[in-house]
């Protein structure tokens, strides 16, 4: 429990973490008006609201980098010594990063689907264009699901490599990227990549994607996997 | 029992041997300064006392114990490593809540050390303003947070003025006299000579020596700077009584090695020459290290 509040007040505590979900919910939410409004009226009646849920690419990028500072920061700033000396049981601070991860990524994503939801249905609404409720909780769900998880994969990644600007860069590797592996690899292990399984798990229309309860699954076993990773590997590894 | 006892520690980084079977004891109740050169250890040693890294062999034990099986580390150990290791974007309080949260204690504890060390008024700015002064304060207060029993501080004169470092010798010699073990790190002794009871001096890894500060004085060769308006005069007496003299190019100026300032006071008065200044030459550790073990400039 005190690892874990020390972890959240150092989340607040810093003006990044607020101009990055600040930047998320501007930026989703000026994608989810400019779609809904400049979208072919037709186009957005035919499809889904996957069709406007554009630009959850880089919102899931900023929760990463959320994520991804969470753990890196202690070693860019050098305050892991304080901390791991405050705390011996190293392991518990790596876990109580993973929960104030989760935590954060559950703000992020109610953040990302109250903009996004509250601009672009009502637009929608407003051209006189139905939307299955169905479908919009499923692809909403699927979109903040992939937000929570996107965060957690950058604390659980950070907490493996622990160096900052290697960990964003390998996170914008897997994420953007995302697709363009499976079209090199195939899709046959391509789908189990980390950026696939998020498409699949945003809902995201392709035939060569898992089932978006499946890619939900993969990433966070992705998670999982890499925090008891990130768990040991700071238990072992010398600070400094 | 010994608060902080070293045996026979060495640390190995690849090819590189940072401490090399080091032994000492710190007690408590006083300052005891840990010094050596840049690169000599030191660092490394107050590392694998905090269980921040491991040693190759040997022990470091805090109350007898490895760090990390201390019941209450914060209760027994207060540490300041680098004052650097401050996220900038944090005011100085919020880096301390965030510190005294892992550690347990409430926030008022916070603005208790933050008036300890002086810096209440800065307290909510953020650390990127702080000066290098105020970032040591900073650190100094985080290692007070548990009322530790023992302090390590590495470096924490580094980048003082004058008035900081007046006031970190009254900190550290209070703490000390209420029997808490301090022990401070630095390269420079002038830095700490005012402020230690006790010495431990490490090279190139290895204890140089240990004992108390006078000592380490002791055999001091540090030579004397003389200022006289017969300079020259005095000159030729001294080096007449077997003193070697290095002028600098002032004329009422010179150093003399090789005779105590007693001995360069009493010839003067003996020829009446007046003295304008008689004084021992400020010495970095790094002259007495070289003088206690005779090696050349180079620090590894």
């Amino acid at each position: 429990m005190k690892a874990l509040k020390s972890e959240w007040l150092k989340l607040v505590s810093v003006r990044t973490t607020w101009a990055l979900l600040g930047a998320m919910v501007l930026i989703e939410g000026l994608a989810a008006g400019l779609a809904t409004s400049l979208g072919d009226i037709d186009d957005l009646r035919k499809g889904n609201v996957s069709t406007f849920i554009i630009g959850t690419h880089l919102a899931t990028v900023f929760m990463f980098t959320l994520g991804a500072l969470l753990s890196t920061s202690e070693f860019r700033h050098g305050t892991a010594n304080s901390t791991f000396v405050v705390t011996p049981r190293r392991e518990r601070v790596i876990l109580a990063k993973l929960a104030v991860g989760l935590a954060v990524g559950v703000v992020g994503a109610l953040l990302y689907v109250a903009a996004h939801a509250g601009i672009g249905l009502s637009i929608l609404s407003s051209r006189g264009v139905d939307i299955d409720s169905g479908l919009a909780v499923d692809g909403y769900l699927g979109v903040g699901l992939g937000l929570v998880l996107g965060c957690e994969f950058g604390v659980a990644l950070g907490a493996v490599l622990r160096n900052q600007v290697l960990t964003i860069i390998v996170g914008l590797v897997l994420f953007l990227l995302a697709g363009t592996v499976a079209l090199f690899i195939g899709t046959d292990v391509g789908q189990y990549f980390p950026g696939e399984a998020l498409l699949a798990l945003q809902n995201t229309p392709s035939v060569d994607l898992l089932s978006q309860t499946s890619g939900g699954l993969v990433l966070a076993g992705y998670c999982v996997a890499l925090g008891i990773a990130g768990a040991a590997l700071t238990r072992r590894r010398e600070i400094g | 029992m010994a608060e902080i006892t070293v045996e026979h520690l060495t640390k190995r980084y690849g090819e590189t041997l940072a401490v090399d079977d080091l032994s000492f004891t710190v007690e408590a109740g006083r300052v005891t300064g840990f010094l050596g050169p840049n690169g000599a250890g030191k660092s490394t040693t107050l590392r694998a006392l905090l269980g921040l890294v491991r040693p190759t062999s040997g022990r470091a034990l805090v109350m007898g114990r490895p760090f990390h099986e201390l019941k209450d580390p914060v209760q027994a150990v207060g540490a300041a490593l680098d004052a650097h290791d401050v996220h900038p974007g944090r005011s100085g309080r919020g880096h301390l809540r965030t510190i005294a949260a892992a550690a347990g204690l409430p926030s008022s504890r916070v603005d208790e050390v933050l008036d300890m060390v002086e810096l209440t008024p800065a307290r909510d700015r953020r650390v990127k303003g702080y000066s290098m002064g105020m970032r040591q304060r900073l650190a100094l207060a985080a290692a007070l947070l548990g009322d530790p029993r023992i302090l390590m501080l590495d470096e924490p004169a580094n980048g003082l003025d004058p008035q900081g470092m007046r006031w970190l010798r009254d900190i550290l010699v209070r703490l000390a006299g209420e029997g808490r073990a301090v022990l401070i790190s630095s390269h420079v002794l002038s830095e700490v000579e005012q402020t230690v009871d006790s010495v431990v001096v490490i090279g190139a890894g290895r204890l140089v020596m240990q004992g108390s500060l006078a000592e380490l004085v002791k055999g001091d060769r540090r030579p004397a700077l003389v200022r006289s308006p017969r300079a020259d005069e005095l000159r030729e007496l001294l080096v007449h009584a077997g003193a070697s003299v290095a002028v600098d190019g002032r004329p009422d100026s010179m150093h003399v090695h090789h005779a105590s300032l007693e001995e360069i006071g009493t010839l003067a008065a003996e020829h009446g020459i007046p003295i304008f200044e008689l004084t021992h030459e400020v010495t970095t550790l790094e002259d007495r290290f070289l003088e206690l073990t005779g090696e050349s400039g180079n620090v590894r």
